[in-house]
């Protein structure tokens, strides 16, 4: 039985390669992409890569269908990460596995047939370890790039794509930031009274030297910033040595993005607001006054 | 020709209270429609409107998704009909179980052109459901997608990577996740609440649908989630550069600032 990672154009997925090693069986990557990506997965901790080779203007989704086949001959656990063509490939997995859907899983162990999984319930409100007859397919992180200097073998396979096709890809108008590589991250939500007091923050980021993110609504209902910059269950999830959250409430969706971070601290006229217990330092008080402040002392 | 939007009707978890155990205790958590599927209706009656399909709602759920509140409050915002799956038996049923029943559901209608969904569901998660979804009924899906054009057979999307702006074109049927930048759902009026009452709701059972799913697994144990303890150490903000001060010698002496 082997254990499958699923990658789409992108061969930043250490960490799910990490957590399919755990299992103690053969590591296989499915890759569909352009050979480059293949060559990057055949990495150590890789035991094979089966690669389904994508041609230009062809969409990693438009082979979801051909990845199932292939994960269905030889059915075992199968872990992906959260972008958009990596669910696509999971879930045509699952449906042709009829495999439960786990997400936010901490450990993943195979007794014989039982997958046991512990994972995050409810969007990680709570925790719950759960038996799984049989495998399950996991979404995670990503994680960053393999090492090199593997050499698992690469075996290309032919597959027809379904009826997806790029038609363009233009250049982004927005940056994109690293924040889930950073060391220091200064977040702000929806206490942020316009989108004209943003400079407000970059200067506080850029004086901490830390990246700006922002809570989701920030990103998806006022569009202040791009949708890379928020953090939250289903953004980015970060793990910063400091993480500051500026105007940010501290609803579950956004504390499971950061859960990992060393020290939290948060400002927030509410004191009511769920953050005030979530974090090592507690600022309860008029970002406009204390953002500025921090800002001049640095 | 017909455009189905799958929704959800569950309790929001921020509502939830989690004992110490990780048990969570939804009792008091009042179940609403999430704005990621108030979006989906948006942008699946805009296009509706512009292919000339109906507009069918569909979800699956527990006791409360067929109550009127429930279905009026989908129906008031734009959707021709709804199709319920109703049972105790699907409250907090897994990604998998509700994306059968959601398929069995559309393919039952038959001549639907196109599911949109929700980018994300508010209990779980995972962001699942929509390819799940479309790979049981066979069909193409796309996920993130801001905009959308459909002339009834094929649509076009684009959604925003990190790489760039990407537009794609595909032919239908398919199953199409909406993100929440794609539409503003605006707030029904008092018309539209009034003309919900008289569209058409079928409501089923599990019985009508297959059966009860079975569980997913076997829970050993719940906790309540871990991380690195937090200090809660209050600074006085009455000065805000004494704040200031106060925090930034905080922060060098624990190692988080040079």
């Amino acid at each position: 039985m082997n254990t499958y990672v699923l990658v789409a154009d992108s061969p930043a997925v250490s960490e799910l390669v990490a957590s399919a090693a755990k299992l103690g069986r053969p590591v296989v990557a499915v890759v569909v992409g352009p050979e480059s990506v293949a060559k990057a997965v055949a990495a150590p901790g890789v035991d094979k890569v089966l690669w389904v080779s994508e041609a230009a203007g062809q969409a990693a989704e438009a082979f979801a269908p051909a990845v199932a086949d292939l994960v269905a001959a030889d059915p075992g656990v199968v872990f992906a990460g959260r972008k958009p063509a990596e669910r696509v490939l999971l879930g045509a997995v699952a449906a042709r596995l009829g495999a439960p859907v786990v997400a936010g899983a901490t450990a993943v162990a195979a007794e014989g047939g039982t997958t046991v999984v512990t994972h995050g319930t409810y969007g990680g409100i709570a925790v719950a370890t759960v038996a799984y007859d049989g495998p399950v397919v996991l979404v995670g992180d990503g994680g960053g790039a393999l090492a090199g200097g593997g050499t698992a073998a690469i075996e290309a396979v032919a597959a027809t794509p379904g009826p997806i096709s790029v038609v363009s890809l233009a250049p982004s108008t927005v940056e994109a930031v690293d924040l889930a590589g950073a060391a220091r991250v200064v977040s702000v939500g929806r206490g942020l009274k316009s989108a004209d007091d943003l400079p407000l923050l970059a200067g506080l980021a850029k004086a901490l030297g830390a990246e700006l993110g922002c809570s989701r609504p920030v990103a998806e209902s006022l569009e202040w910033l791009p949708k890379d910059h928020y953090v939250g269950i289903s953004g980015q999830h970060i793990a910063p040595d400091f993480y500051l959250m500026v105007g940010i409430s501290g609803q579950i969706q956004h504390m499971g993005g950061c859960r990992g971070a060393k020290l939290i601290v948060c400002i927030n006229t509410d004191k009511d607001a769920p953050v005030m217990h979530q974090a090592d330092y507690v600022l309860q008080g008029d970002l406009y006054d204390l953002v500025p402040a921090i800002t001049a002392a640095v | 020709m017909k455009i189905v939007v799958a929704y959800q009707w569950a309790p929001d978890p921020q509502e939830a209270t989690v004992g110490e155990s990780g048990t969570v205790d939804f009792s008091r958590a009042k179940p609403a429609m999430s704005d990621y599927d108030a979006t989906a209706i948006e942008v699946g009656r805009a296009v509706a409107s512009a292919a000339g399909a109906s507009l069918v709602g569909v979800t699956v759920g527990g006791a409360s998704v067929a109550q009127p509140v429930a279905t009026k409050a989908a129906l008031s915002r734009g959707l021709d009909e709804v199709v319920v799956v109703s049972d105790p038996a699907f409250e907090s049923a897994g990604t998998l179980p509700v994306a059968t029943v959601l398929a069995q559901v559309v393919q039952g209608l038959g001549d639907v052109a196109l599911v949109i969904a929700g980018d994300t569901s508010i209990d779980n998660g995972a962001r699942l459901l929509p390819p799940v979804l479309g790979a049981l009924l066979g069909w193409p899906v796309l996920t993130d997608v801001q905009t959308l054009q459909f002339d009834g057979t094929a649509a076009t999307a684009a959604r925003t990577l990190p790489e760039g702006v990407q537009t794609l074109s595909l032919t239908g049927p398919a199953v199409i996740a909406v993100s929440a930048d794609s539409a503003k759902p605006k707030a029904p009026g008092m018309k539209d609440v009034l003309a919900a009452g008289k569209k058409p709701v079928t409501v089923k059972s599990a019985a009508d649908v297959g059966g009860a799913p079975a569980p997913e697994g076997v829970v050993r144990s719940t906790a309540k989630p871990s991380g690195p303890a937090r200090k809660g150490i209050k600074i006085d903000t009455t000065d805000p550069a004494a704040a200031a001060a106060e925090l930034l010698s905080a922060l060098r002496a624990a190692g988080a600032l040079s």
